[in-house]
Protein backbone atom coordinates (compact mmCIF):
# COMPACT_ATOMS: atom_id res chain seq x y z
CA UNK A 1 0.00 0.00 0.00
CA UNK A 2 2.75 2.43 0.96
CA UNK A 3 4.72 1.37 -2.09
CA UNK A 4 1.65 2.02 -4.23
CA UNK A 5 1.30 5.48 -2.69
CA UNK A 6 4.96 6.23 -3.48
CA UNK A 7 4.44 5.15 -7.08
CA UNK A 8 1.29 7.29 -7.22
CA UNK A 9 3.17 10.31 -5.86
CA UNK A 10 5.80 9.85 -8.56
CA UNK A 11 3.15 10.27 -11.27
CA UNK A 12 3.19 13.99 -11.82
CA UNK A 13 -0.07 14.10 -13.77
CA UNK A 14 -1.82 12.31 -10.94
CA UNK A 15 -0.70 14.94 -8.46
CA UNK A 16 -1.96 17.66 -10.79
CA UNK A 17 -5.31 15.84 -10.87
CA UNK A 18 -5.39 15.48 -7.12
CA UNK A 19 -4.67 19.18 -6.58
CA UNK A 20 -7.31 20.14 -9.13
CA UNK A 21 -9.94 17.96 -7.44
CA UNK A 22 -8.98 19.46 -4.06
CA UNK A 23 -9.29 22.96 -5.49
CA UNK A 24 -12.67 22.24 -7.10
CA UNK A 25 -13.99 20.63 -3.91
CA UNK A 26 -12.73 23.54 -1.82
CA UNK A 27 -14.37 25.98 -4.22
CA UNK A 28 -17.78 24.33 -4.33
CA UNK A 29 -17.88 23.70 -0.58
CA UNK A 30 -16.66 27.05 0.73
CA UNK A 31 -17.19 29.34 -2.27
CA UNK A 32 -20.95 29.83 -1.86
CA UNK A 33 -20.43 30.79 1.82
CA UNK A 34 -18.15 33.65 0.76
CA UNK A 35 -20.45 34.96 -1.96
CA UNK A 36 -23.30 37.33 -1.05
CA UNK A 37 -25.85 35.82 -3.45
CA UNK A 38 -28.41 33.06 -3.10
CA UNK A 39 -28.33 30.40 -5.81
CA UNK A 40 -32.10 30.49 -6.23
CA UNK A 41 -33.17 34.07 -5.45
CA UNK A 42 -34.67 35.57 -8.61
CA UNK A 43 -33.88 39.19 -9.51
CA UNK A 44 -37.14 40.43 -10.97
CA UNK A 45 -35.54 43.54 -12.43
CA UNK A 46 -33.43 41.58 -14.93
CA UNK A 47 -35.65 38.60 -15.78
CA UNK A 48 -35.17 37.74 -19.43
CA UNK A 49 -32.03 39.86 -19.69
CA UNK A 50 -28.98 37.87 -18.58
CA UNK A 51 -26.29 40.30 -17.47
CA UNK A 52 -22.71 39.97 -18.77
CA UNK A 53 -19.89 39.42 -16.26
CA UNK A 54 -19.24 42.53 -14.16
CA UNK A 55 -17.60 43.56 -10.89
CA UNK A 56 -20.76 42.67 -8.99
CA UNK A 57 -21.41 39.39 -10.82
CA UNK A 58 -18.02 37.97 -11.81
CA UNK A 59 -19.49 35.40 -14.17
CA UNK A 60 -22.65 37.31 -15.03
CA UNK A 61 -26.26 36.40 -14.29
CA UNK A 62 -28.69 33.99 -15.91
CA UNK A 63 -32.10 34.35 -17.50
CA UNK A 64 -33.74 34.79 -14.09
CA UNK A 65 -31.15 37.25 -12.83
CA UNK A 66 -29.38 34.73 -10.59
CA UNK A 67 -25.61 34.96 -10.02
CA UNK A 68 -23.91 32.40 -12.31
CA UNK A 69 -20.82 31.93 -10.12
CA UNK A 70 -22.94 31.14 -7.05
CA UNK A 71 -25.11 28.74 -9.01
CA UNK A 72 -22.11 27.08 -10.62
CA UNK A 73 -20.50 26.44 -7.23
CA UNK A 74 -23.70 25.19 -5.57
CA UNK A 75 -24.46 23.20 -8.73
CA UNK A 76 -20.99 21.70 -8.44
CA UNK A 77 -21.88 20.38 -4.97
CA UNK A 78 -24.95 18.71 -6.47
CA UNK A 79 -23.19 17.31 -9.56
CA UNK A 80 -20.17 16.00 -7.66
CA UNK A 81 -22.35 14.56 -4.89
CA UNK A 82 -24.52 12.78 -7.46
CA UNK A 83 -21.42 11.51 -9.29
CA UNK A 84 -19.77 10.30 -6.10
CA UNK A 85 -22.77 8.57 -4.51
CA UNK A 86 -23.78 6.90 -7.79
CA UNK A 87 -20.20 5.61 -7.98
CA UNK A 88 -20.53 4.17 -4.46
CA UNK A 89 -23.80 2.44 -5.44
CA UNK A 90 -22.16 0.96 -8.55
CA UNK A 91 -19.03 -0.16 -6.70
CA UNK A 92 -20.90 -1.81 -3.83
CA UNK A 93 -23.36 -3.57 -6.12
CA UNK A 94 -20.77 -4.51 -8.74
CA UNK A 95 -18.29 -5.81 -6.17
CA UNK A 96 -20.88 -8.01 -4.46
CA UNK A 97 -22.22 -9.24 -7.79
CA UNK A 98 -18.77 -10.05 -9.15
CA UNK A 99 -17.63 -11.71 -5.94
CA UNK A 100 -20.74 -13.89 -5.73
CA UNK A 101 -20.46 -14.84 -9.39
CA UNK A 102 -16.77 -15.71 -9.07
CA UNK A 103 -17.26 -17.66 -5.85
CA UNK A 104 -20.28 -19.60 -7.10
CA UNK A 105 -18.72 -20.67 -10.38
CA UNK A 106 -20.43 -23.10 -12.74
CA UNK A 107 -23.91 -22.43 -14.06
CA UNK A 108 -24.66 -19.59 -11.62
CA UNK A 109 -21.52 -17.79 -12.73
CA UNK A 110 -22.36 -18.36 -16.40
CA UNK A 111 -25.87 -16.95 -16.05
CA UNK A 112 -24.73 -13.98 -13.96
CA UNK A 113 -22.03 -13.09 -16.47
CA UNK A 114 -24.40 -13.41 -19.46
CA UNK A 115 -26.62 -10.83 -17.73
CA UNK A 116 -23.58 -8.54 -17.52
CA UNK A 117 -22.85 -9.13 -21.23
CA UNK A 118 -26.44 -8.30 -22.07
CA UNK A 119 -26.36 -5.03 -20.11
CA UNK A 120 -23.06 -4.17 -21.78
CA UNK A 121 -24.67 -4.46 -25.22
CA UNK A 122 -27.05 -1.57 -24.59
CA UNK A 123 -25.87 1.92 -25.20
CA UNK A 124 -25.93 2.56 -21.44
CA UNK A 125 -27.03 6.14 -21.84
CA UNK A 126 -30.08 5.12 -23.83
CA UNK A 127 -30.95 2.74 -21.01
CA UNK A 128 -30.56 5.49 -18.42
CA UNK A 129 -32.76 7.93 -20.34
CA UNK A 130 -35.38 5.23 -20.91
CA UNK A 131 -35.57 4.32 -17.24
CA UNK A 132 -35.69 7.96 -16.14
CA UNK A 133 -38.37 8.82 -18.66
CA UNK A 134 -40.44 5.77 -17.75
CA UNK A 135 -40.18 6.35 -14.02
CA UNK A 136 -40.78 10.05 -14.52
CA UNK A 137 -39.52 10.81 -11.00
CA UNK A 138 -36.56 13.03 -10.38
CA UNK A 139 -35.69 12.95 -6.68
CA UNK A 140 -31.91 13.08 -6.26
CA UNK A 141 -31.92 9.63 -4.65
CA UNK A 142 -33.66 8.12 -7.68
CA UNK A 143 -31.21 9.70 -10.12
CA UNK A 144 -28.30 8.40 -8.04
CA UNK A 145 -29.79 4.90 -7.90
CA UNK A 146 -30.44 4.78 -11.64
CA UNK A 147 -26.97 6.01 -12.54
CA UNK A 148 -25.41 3.57 -10.07
CA UNK A 149 -27.53 0.56 -10.96
CA UNK A 150 -26.84 0.93 -14.67
CA UNK A 151 -23.07 1.32 -14.42
CA UNK A 152 -21.84 -1.47 -12.15
CA UNK A 153 -21.11 -4.03 -14.88
CA UNK A 154 -17.44 -3.31 -15.48
CA UNK A 155 -16.81 -3.47 -11.73
CA UNK A 156 -18.55 -6.84 -11.56
CA UNK A 157 -16.38 -8.20 -14.39
CA UNK A 158 -13.19 -6.95 -12.75
CA UNK A 159 -14.02 -8.35 -9.32
CA UNK A 160 -15.12 -11.69 -10.75
CA UNK A 161 -11.87 -12.05 -12.69
CA UNK A 162 -9.85 -11.21 -9.58
CA UNK A 163 -11.88 -13.59 -7.42
CA UNK A 164 -11.46 -16.41 -9.93
CA UNK A 165 -7.69 -16.05 -9.86
CA UNK A 166 -7.43 -15.32 -6.12
CA UNK A 167 -9.53 -18.26 -5.05
CA UNK A 168 -6.92 -20.68 -6.40
CA UNK A 169 -4.23 -19.09 -4.26
CA UNK A 170 -2.76 -20.78 -1.22
CA UNK A 171 -3.78 -18.17 1.34
CA UNK A 172 -7.44 -18.63 0.39
CA UNK A 173 -7.00 -22.41 0.54
CA UNK A 174 -5.46 -21.98 3.99
CA UNK A 175 -8.33 -19.80 5.19
CA UNK A 176 -10.79 -22.38 3.91
CA UNK A 177 -8.86 -25.18 5.61
CA UNK A 178 -9.11 -23.50 9.01
CA UNK A 179 -12.87 -23.28 8.53
CA UNK A 180 -13.56 -19.77 7.30
CA UNK A 181 -17.16 -19.38 6.09
CA UNK A 182 -17.76 -18.41 2.44
CA UNK A 183 -18.88 -14.95 3.55
CA UNK A 184 -15.67 -14.49 5.55
CA UNK A 185 -13.63 -15.69 2.58
CA UNK A 186 -15.32 -13.15 0.32
CA UNK A 187 -15.27 -10.12 2.61
CA UNK A 188 -12.05 -10.75 4.49
CA UNK A 189 -9.80 -12.38 1.88
CA UNK A 190 -11.07 -11.95 -1.65
CA UNK A 191 -12.62 -8.48 -1.90
CA UNK A 192 -9.76 -6.63 -0.13
CA UNK A 193 -7.25 -8.22 -2.50
CA UNK A 194 -9.36 -7.42 -5.56
CA UNK A 195 -9.79 -3.79 -4.61
CA UNK A 196 -6.95 -2.09 -6.49
CA UNK A 197 -8.42 -2.22 -10.03
CA UNK A 198 -11.84 -1.39 -8.57
CA UNK A 199 -10.51 1.86 -7.09
CA UNK A 200 -9.11 2.83 -10.49
CA UNK A 201 -12.51 2.20 -12.11
CA UNK A 202 -14.24 4.10 -9.31
CA UNK A 203 -12.18 7.23 -10.01
CA UNK A 204 -13.26 7.28 -13.65
CA UNK A 205 -16.81 6.38 -12.73
CA UNK A 206 -17.32 9.63 -10.77
CA UNK A 207 -16.63 11.60 -13.94
CA UNK A 208 -18.79 9.34 -16.09
CA UNK A 209 -21.67 9.86 -13.68
CA UNK A 210 -21.24 13.64 -13.74
CA UNK A 211 -21.45 13.49 -17.54
CA UNK A 212 -24.49 11.23 -17.41
CA UNK A 213 -26.24 13.57 -14.97
CA UNK A 214 -25.51 16.49 -17.30
CA UNK A 215 -26.98 14.56 -20.23
CA UNK A 216 -30.09 13.63 -18.28
CA UNK A 217 -30.56 17.21 -17.11
CA UNK A 218 -30.12 18.50 -20.65
CA UNK A 219 -33.14 16.40 -21.63
CA UNK A 220 -35.01 17.60 -18.54
CA UNK A 221 -34.74 14.17 -16.91
CA UNK A 222 -32.13 14.99 -14.29
CA UNK A 223 -31.78 17.31 -11.29
CA UNK A 224 -34.83 19.57 -11.35
CA UNK A 225 -34.74 23.36 -10.99
CA UNK A 226 -34.56 25.53 -8.95
CA UNK A 227 -31.82 23.29 -7.47
CA UNK A 228 -28.80 23.98 -9.68
CA UNK A 229 -26.56 21.29 -11.15
CA UNK A 230 -24.01 21.70 -13.92
CA UNK A 231 -26.31 19.72 -16.16
CA UNK A 232 -29.47 21.77 -15.68
CA UNK A 233 -27.48 25.04 -15.85
CA UNK A 234 -26.45 23.90 -19.33
CA UNK A 235 -30.04 23.07 -20.13
CA UNK A 236 -31.00 26.66 -19.24
CA UNK A 237 -28.03 28.06 -21.12
CA UNK A 238 -28.76 26.15 -24.30
CA UNK A 239 -32.28 27.51 -24.69
CA UNK A 240 -32.33 29.39 -28.01
CA UNK A 241 -33.50 32.52 -26.15
CA UNK A 242 -30.18 32.90 -24.30
CA UNK A 243 -27.76 31.72 -26.98
CA UNK A 244 -26.41 35.26 -27.10
CA UNK A 245 -25.10 34.90 -23.52
CA UNK A 246 -21.96 32.76 -23.93
CA UNK A 247 -21.00 33.07 -20.24
CA UNK A 248 -23.99 30.88 -19.43
CA UNK A 249 -22.78 28.12 -21.76
CA UNK A 250 -19.07 28.31 -20.99
CA UNK A 251 -19.07 28.27 -17.17
CA UNK A 252 -20.83 24.96 -16.40
CA UNK A 253 -19.32 23.28 -19.48
CA UNK A 254 -15.74 24.12 -18.54
CA UNK A 255 -16.36 23.12 -14.93
CA UNK A 256 -17.57 19.71 -16.13
CA UNK A 257 -14.54 19.29 -18.39
CA UNK A 258 -12.11 20.40 -15.65
CA UNK A 259 -13.64 18.06 -13.08
CA UNK A 260 -13.66 15.08 -15.42
CA UNK A 261 -10.08 15.68 -16.51
CA UNK A 262 -9.00 16.01 -12.87
CA UNK A 263 -10.61 12.72 -11.86
CA UNK A 264 -9.27 11.00 -14.99
CA UNK A 265 -5.72 12.16 -14.19
CA UNK A 266 -6.03 10.68 -10.70
CA UNK A 267 -7.40 7.49 -12.24
CA UNK A 268 -4.47 7.22 -14.66
CA UNK A 269 -2.01 7.81 -11.82
CA UNK A 270 -3.66 5.17 -9.67
CA UNK A 271 -3.66 2.74 -12.58
CA UNK A 272 0.05 3.25 -13.08
CA UNK A 273 0.63 2.92 -9.32
CA UNK A 274 -1.29 -0.32 -8.76
CA UNK A 275 -0.26 -2.00 -12.01
CA UNK A 276 3.11 -3.42 -11.11
CA UNK A 277 3.59 -4.91 -14.57
CA UNK A 278 3.63 -1.49 -16.25
CA UNK A 279 7.01 -0.27 -15.11
CA UNK B 1 -12.75 -19.85 -38.40
CA UNK B 2 -16.18 -20.88 -39.78
CA UNK B 3 -16.74 -22.95 -36.65
CA UNK B 4 -15.91 -19.92 -34.54
CA UNK B 5 -18.39 -17.72 -36.38
CA UNK B 6 -21.16 -20.31 -36.10
CA UNK B 7 -20.46 -20.82 -32.41
CA UNK B 8 -20.39 -17.10 -31.70
CA UNK B 9 -23.68 -16.55 -33.52
CA UNK B 10 -25.21 -19.43 -31.58
CA UNK B 11 -23.99 -17.81 -28.36
CA UNK B 12 -25.45 -14.47 -29.43
CA UNK B 13 -29.01 -15.83 -29.58
CA UNK B 14 -29.46 -16.38 -25.82
CA UNK B 15 -27.69 -13.08 -25.24
CA UNK B 16 -30.18 -11.24 -27.45
CA UNK B 17 -33.07 -13.06 -25.75
CA UNK B 18 -31.76 -11.86 -22.41
CA UNK B 19 -31.43 -8.33 -23.74
CA UNK B 20 -35.03 -8.38 -24.94
CA UNK B 21 -36.26 -9.67 -21.56
CA UNK B 22 -34.34 -6.96 -19.71
CA UNK B 23 -35.71 -4.19 -21.90
CA UNK B 24 -39.24 -5.51 -21.68
CA UNK B 25 -38.96 -5.72 -17.91
CA UNK B 26 -37.79 -2.09 -17.84
CA UNK B 27 -40.88 -1.04 -19.76
CA UNK B 28 -42.90 -2.71 -17.03
CA UNK B 29 -41.41 -0.19 -14.57
CA UNK B 30 -43.42 2.66 -15.93
CA UNK B 31 -45.67 3.91 -13.11
CA UNK B 32 -48.64 4.69 -15.36
CA UNK B 33 -48.20 1.29 -16.95
CA UNK B 34 -47.87 0.98 -20.70
CA UNK B 35 -51.41 2.29 -21.06
CA UNK B 36 -50.28 5.80 -20.12
CA UNK B 37 -50.04 6.92 -23.73
CA UNK B 38 -53.49 5.62 -24.52
CA UNK B 39 -54.98 7.66 -21.73
CA UNK B 40 -54.32 10.64 -23.98
CA UNK B 41 -54.98 9.06 -27.36
CA UNK B 42 -58.11 7.30 -26.29
CA UNK B 43 -59.62 10.11 -24.27
CA UNK B 44 -62.37 10.58 -26.84
CA UNK B 45 -63.32 6.92 -26.63
CA UNK B 46 -65.96 5.69 -24.24
CA UNK B 47 -64.58 3.72 -21.27
CA UNK B 48 -65.86 0.49 -22.79
CA UNK B 49 -64.30 1.20 -26.19
CA UNK B 50 -61.04 2.15 -24.51
CA UNK B 51 -60.97 -1.07 -22.49
CA UNK B 52 -61.62 -2.96 -25.72
CA UNK B 53 -58.79 -1.10 -27.49
CA UNK B 54 -56.33 -1.78 -24.67
CA UNK B 55 -57.43 -5.40 -24.56
CA UNK B 56 -56.83 -5.90 -28.32
CA UNK B 57 -53.29 -4.63 -27.93
CA UNK B 58 -52.80 -6.92 -24.94
CA UNK B 59 -51.88 -3.98 -22.72
CA UNK B 60 -54.07 -5.20 -19.87
CA UNK B 61 -51.76 -8.19 -19.37
CA UNK B 62 -48.65 -8.17 -17.14
CA UNK B 63 -45.37 -7.37 -18.91
CA UNK B 64 -44.14 -10.94 -19.09
CA UNK B 65 -47.30 -12.08 -20.88
CA UNK B 66 -46.91 -9.19 -23.31
CA UNK B 67 -43.31 -10.20 -23.75
CA UNK B 68 -44.33 -13.70 -24.82
CA UNK B 69 -46.70 -12.20 -27.41
CA UNK B 70 -43.96 -9.85 -28.60
CA UNK B 71 -41.48 -12.70 -28.95
CA UNK B 72 -44.02 -14.91 -30.71
CA UNK B 73 -44.72 -12.13 -33.18
CA UNK B 74 -41.02 -11.70 -33.83
CA UNK B 75 -40.28 -15.41 -34.27
CA UNK B 76 -43.37 -16.46 -36.24
CA UNK B 77 -44.15 -13.31 -38.21
CA UNK B 78 -40.78 -11.56 -38.23
CA UNK B 79 -42.55 -8.49 -36.88
CA UNK B 80 -41.38 -6.12 -34.17
CA UNK B 81 -44.85 -4.64 -33.82
CA UNK B 82 -46.42 -1.37 -34.93
CA UNK B 83 -45.76 2.06 -33.50
CA UNK B 84 -48.34 3.37 -31.02
CA UNK B 85 -47.95 6.82 -32.49
CA UNK B 86 -48.65 6.33 -36.18
CA UNK B 87 -49.50 2.61 -36.42
CA UNK B 88 -46.68 1.96 -38.92
CA UNK B 89 -44.49 -1.14 -38.58
CA UNK B 90 -41.56 -0.12 -36.40
CA UNK B 91 -39.08 -2.08 -38.51
CA UNK B 92 -39.93 0.13 -41.48
CA UNK B 93 -39.62 3.27 -39.34
CA UNK B 94 -36.21 2.24 -38.06
CA UNK B 95 -34.84 1.06 -41.40
CA UNK B 96 -35.70 4.47 -42.83
CA UNK B 97 -33.63 6.16 -40.14
CA UNK B 98 -30.71 3.76 -39.99
CA UNK B 99 -28.66 4.83 -43.06
CA UNK B 100 -28.17 8.42 -41.86
CA UNK B 101 -27.01 7.30 -38.42
CA UNK B 102 -24.69 4.66 -39.79
CA UNK B 103 -23.24 7.08 -42.34
CA UNK B 104 -22.60 9.70 -39.67
CA UNK B 105 -21.06 7.19 -37.27
CA UNK B 106 -18.88 5.64 -40.00
CA UNK B 107 -17.45 9.03 -40.96
CA UNK B 108 -16.81 9.78 -37.28
CA UNK B 109 -15.22 6.39 -36.63
CA UNK B 110 -12.92 6.44 -39.66
CA UNK B 111 -11.70 9.96 -38.84
CA UNK B 112 -11.23 9.03 -35.17
CA UNK B 113 -9.10 6.04 -36.08
CA UNK B 114 -7.03 7.93 -38.64
CA UNK B 115 -6.25 10.70 -36.16
CA UNK B 116 -6.04 8.81 -32.86
CA UNK B 117 -3.82 5.90 -33.86
CA UNK B 118 -0.81 7.92 -35.07
CA UNK B 119 -1.13 10.19 -32.02
CA UNK B 120 -1.29 7.20 -29.68
CA UNK B 121 1.70 5.51 -31.28
CA UNK B 122 3.84 8.62 -31.36
CA UNK B 123 2.92 9.42 -27.73
CA UNK B 124 4.11 5.99 -26.68
CA UNK B 125 7.36 6.18 -28.67
CA UNK B 126 8.11 9.63 -27.23
CA UNK B 127 6.79 8.80 -23.78
CA UNK B 128 7.21 11.69 -21.35
CA UNK B 129 7.87 14.22 -24.11
CA UNK B 130 5.98 17.48 -24.57
CA UNK B 131 4.03 15.80 -27.38
CA UNK B 132 2.99 12.98 -25.06
CA UNK B 133 1.75 15.43 -22.43
CA UNK B 134 -0.11 17.49 -25.03
CA UNK B 135 -1.76 14.35 -26.43
CA UNK B 136 -2.71 13.25 -22.93
CA UNK B 137 -4.28 16.62 -22.19
CA UNK B 138 -6.13 16.53 -25.53
CA UNK B 139 -7.37 13.02 -24.84
CA UNK B 140 -8.63 13.87 -21.37
CA UNK B 141 -10.27 17.11 -22.47
CA UNK B 142 -12.05 15.21 -25.23
CA UNK B 143 -13.18 12.58 -22.72
CA UNK B 144 -14.56 15.24 -20.39
CA UNK B 145 -16.75 17.16 -22.81
CA UNK B 146 -20.52 16.65 -22.68
CA UNK B 147 -21.41 15.81 -26.27
CA UNK B 148 -24.51 18.03 -26.39
CA UNK B 149 -22.48 20.98 -25.07
CA UNK B 150 -19.85 20.49 -27.74
CA UNK B 151 -22.62 20.17 -30.37
CA UNK B 152 -24.14 23.50 -29.38
CA UNK B 153 -20.76 25.23 -29.35
CA UNK B 154 -19.92 23.74 -32.74
CA UNK B 155 -23.22 24.98 -34.18
CA UNK B 156 -22.73 28.46 -32.70
CA UNK B 157 -19.17 28.73 -33.95
CA UNK B 158 -19.06 26.93 -37.29
CA UNK B 159 -22.64 27.39 -38.44
CA UNK B 160 -24.05 30.55 -36.85
CA UNK B 161 -20.89 32.70 -36.86
CA UNK B 162 -18.60 31.37 -39.56
CA UNK B 163 -21.29 29.90 -41.85
CA UNK B 164 -18.96 27.07 -42.84
CA UNK B 165 -21.48 24.30 -42.28
CA UNK B 166 -25.26 24.03 -42.03
CA UNK B 167 -26.60 24.15 -38.48
CA UNK B 168 -29.05 21.29 -38.69
CA UNK B 169 -30.82 18.73 -40.81
CA UNK B 170 -29.39 16.45 -43.47
CA UNK B 171 -30.50 18.00 -46.77
CA UNK B 172 -30.71 21.46 -48.22
CA UNK B 173 -34.03 22.24 -49.90
CA UNK B 174 -33.89 20.96 -53.47
CA UNK B 175 -30.95 18.68 -52.68
CA UNK B 176 -32.77 15.73 -51.15
CA UNK B 177 -30.86 12.50 -51.76
CA UNK B 178 -27.82 14.40 -53.06
CA UNK B 179 -24.90 12.47 -51.51
CA UNK B 180 -22.51 15.42 -51.59
CA UNK B 181 -24.98 17.68 -49.84
CA UNK B 182 -25.70 14.89 -47.33
CA UNK B 183 -22.00 14.59 -46.57
CA UNK B 184 -21.72 18.35 -46.17
CA UNK B 185 -24.52 18.25 -43.59
CA UNK B 186 -22.97 15.34 -41.71
CA UNK B 187 -19.42 16.72 -41.37
CA UNK B 188 -20.08 18.89 -38.33
CA UNK B 189 -22.06 16.30 -36.32
CA UNK B 190 -19.53 13.61 -37.24
CA UNK B 191 -16.70 15.90 -36.14
CA UNK B 192 -18.40 16.35 -32.76
CA UNK B 193 -18.69 12.59 -32.28
CA UNK B 194 -15.09 12.18 -33.38
CA UNK B 195 -13.89 14.76 -30.87
CA UNK B 196 -15.52 13.02 -27.93
CA UNK B 197 -14.36 9.56 -29.00
CA UNK B 198 -10.71 10.47 -29.65
CA UNK B 199 -9.84 9.98 -25.99
CA UNK B 200 -10.41 6.26 -25.68
CA UNK B 201 -8.65 5.47 -28.98
CA UNK B 202 -5.58 7.60 -28.20
CA UNK B 203 -5.22 6.17 -24.69
CA UNK B 204 -5.82 2.60 -25.83
CA UNK B 205 -3.36 2.82 -28.70
CA UNK B 206 -0.75 4.46 -26.47
CA UNK B 207 -1.11 1.72 -23.85
CA UNK B 208 -0.92 -1.02 -26.49
CA UNK B 209 2.24 0.50 -28.00
CA UNK B 210 3.87 0.94 -24.57
CA UNK B 211 3.14 -2.70 -23.89
CA UNK B 212 4.88 -3.79 -27.08
CA UNK B 213 7.80 -1.41 -26.54
CA UNK B 214 8.67 -3.20 -23.31
CA UNK B 215 8.89 -6.58 -25.09
CA UNK B 216 12.20 -8.35 -25.15
CA UNK B 217 12.10 -9.10 -28.87
CA UNK B 218 12.52 -5.38 -29.51
CA UNK B 219 15.70 -5.42 -27.44
CA UNK B 220 16.86 -8.31 -29.61
CA UNK B 221 16.05 -6.34 -32.74
CA UNK B 222 17.95 -3.32 -31.47
CA UNK B 223 20.93 -5.34 -30.31
CA UNK B 224 21.35 -6.93 -33.71
CA UNK B 225 21.87 -3.42 -35.02
CA UNK B 226 18.52 -2.52 -36.60
CA UNK B 227 17.79 1.17 -36.76
CA UNK B 228 15.20 2.58 -34.36
CA UNK B 229 13.00 3.32 -37.37
CA UNK B 230 12.91 -0.30 -38.49
CA UNK B 231 12.39 -1.50 -34.92
CA UNK B 232 9.38 0.77 -34.43
CA UNK B 233 7.75 0.51 -37.82
CA UNK B 234 8.51 -3.08 -38.80
CA UNK B 235 8.65 -4.88 -35.48
CA UNK B 236 6.57 -2.99 -32.96
CA UNK B 237 3.82 -1.34 -34.96
CA UNK B 238 1.98 -4.39 -36.20
CA UNK B 239 1.72 -5.97 -32.77
CA UNK B 240 0.67 -2.68 -31.22
CA UNK B 241 -2.17 -2.24 -33.70
CA UNK B 242 -3.70 -5.64 -32.99
CA UNK B 243 -5.32 -5.03 -29.58
CA UNK B 244 -6.88 -1.84 -30.91
CA UNK B 245 -9.09 -3.93 -33.20
CA UNK B 246 -11.04 -5.07 -30.14
CA UNK B 247 -11.71 -1.47 -29.16
CA UNK B 248 -13.98 -1.22 -32.20
CA UNK B 249 -16.41 -3.65 -30.59
CA UNK B 250 -16.04 -2.23 -27.09
CA UNK B 251 -16.64 1.29 -28.28
CA UNK B 252 -19.84 0.74 -30.26
CA UNK B 253 -22.35 1.31 -27.44
CA UNK B 254 -20.67 4.61 -26.58
CA UNK B 255 -20.74 5.58 -30.25
CA UNK B 256 -24.49 4.98 -30.45
CA UNK B 257 -24.93 6.81 -27.14
CA UNK B 258 -23.19 9.86 -28.60
CA UNK B 259 -25.35 9.68 -31.71
CA UNK B 260 -28.50 10.15 -29.63
CA UNK B 261 -27.45 13.57 -28.42
CA UNK B 262 -25.81 14.73 -31.61
CA UNK B 263 -28.86 13.83 -33.67
CA UNK B 264 -31.07 15.53 -31.12
CA UNK B 265 -29.11 18.80 -31.12
CA UNK B 266 -28.47 18.85 -34.90
CA UNK B 267 -32.05 17.74 -35.72
CA UNK B 268 -30.76 14.81 -37.75
CA UNK B 269 -33.59 12.37 -38.43
CA UNK B 270 -31.68 9.23 -37.49
CA UNK B 271 -32.10 6.38 -35.04
CA UNK B 272 -31.18 8.52 -32.03
CA UNK B 273 -33.70 11.22 -32.86
CA UNK B 274 -36.34 8.55 -33.38
CA UNK B 275 -35.33 6.95 -30.08
CA UNK B 276 -35.53 10.10 -27.97
CA UNK B 277 -38.92 10.99 -29.44
CA UNK B 278 -40.18 7.45 -28.95
CA UNK B 279 -39.09 7.54 -25.30
CA UNK B 280 -40.88 10.81 -24.64
CA UNK B 281 -44.01 9.61 -26.47
CA UNK B 282 -43.95 6.28 -24.62
CA UNK B 283 -43.95 4.49 -27.95
CA UNK B 284 -42.83 1.17 -26.48
CA UNK B 285 -42.76 -0.94 -29.65
CA UNK B 286 -40.38 1.57 -31.23
CA UNK B 287 -38.18 1.84 -28.11
CA UNK B 288 -38.10 -1.96 -27.81
CA UNK B 289 -37.21 -2.46 -31.47
CA UNK B 290 -34.54 0.25 -31.40
CA UNK B 291 -32.98 -1.29 -28.31
CA UNK B 292 -32.95 -4.71 -29.94
CA UNK B 293 -31.56 -3.50 -33.25
CA UNK B 294 -28.83 -1.46 -31.54
CA UNK B 295 -27.96 -4.47 -29.40
CA UNK B 296 -27.78 -6.68 -32.49
CA UNK B 297 -25.45 -4.14 -34.13
CA UNK B 298 -23.27 -4.09 -31.02
CA UNK B 299 -23.12 -7.88 -30.80
CA UNK B 300 -22.31 -8.05 -34.53
CA UNK B 301 -19.64 -5.39 -34.12
CA UNK B 302 -18.01 -7.37 -31.34
CA UNK B 303 -18.13 -10.52 -33.47
CA UNK B 304 -16.51 -8.67 -36.38
CA UNK B 305 -13.82 -7.31 -34.07
CA UNK B 306 -13.07 -10.80 -32.76
CA UNK B 307 -12.90 -12.27 -36.25
CA UNK B 308 -10.72 -9.40 -37.41
CA UNK B 309 -8.41 -9.95 -34.46
CA UNK B 310 -8.21 -13.66 -35.27
CA UNK B 311 -7.39 -12.95 -38.91
CA UNK B 312 -4.80 -10.31 -38.09
CA UNK B 313 -3.00 -12.21 -35.36
CA UNK B 314 -1.92 -15.75 -36.21
CA UNK B 315 -1.04 -16.35 -32.54
CA UNK B 316 -4.72 -16.29 -31.59
CA UNK B 317 -6.11 -19.79 -31.95
CA UNK B 318 -9.84 -20.24 -31.41
CA UNK B 319 -10.38 -23.81 -30.33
Amino acid sequence: MRAAWRRFARERVALVGLSAVALILFGVIFGPMLLPYSPIAIDHATIGYPQAPSAAHWLGTDLLGRDVLTRALVGGRVSIAVGFTAMVVAIVFGTLYGAISGMAGGAVDAVMMRIVDALFSFPSFFLIITVEALLNRFALAIIVLILGLLSWMSVARLVRAEVLSLKQRDFVEAARAIGASPARLVFRHLIPNALAPVIVTATFSIGDNILAEAGLSYLGLGVQPPMPSWGNMLQDALLPAVRSAPWLIVTPGLLIVATLVAFALIGEGLRAAVDVTAA
Amino acid sequence: MIALIVRRIAAAVPLLLLISIISYALMGLSPGGPTAIFQQQARQLSPAARAEFIHTLGLDKPWYVQYVYWLGNLVFHGSLGVSYVDQRPVVVKILEKMPVTLEMLSIALVCTILIAIPIGIYSAVRRGSAFDYAATVLAFASYGMPVFWLSVIAIDLFAAHLHWFPASGIDAVGHERDPVDRLYHLILPAAVIMTVSLASWIRYQRAAMLNVLSELYLRTARSKGLSERVVIFKHALRNALLPTITLFGLNLPALFGGAFFVEFVFSIPGMGYLGINAIFQRDYPTVMALTMITAVLVVLGNLLADIGYGLADPRIAYD
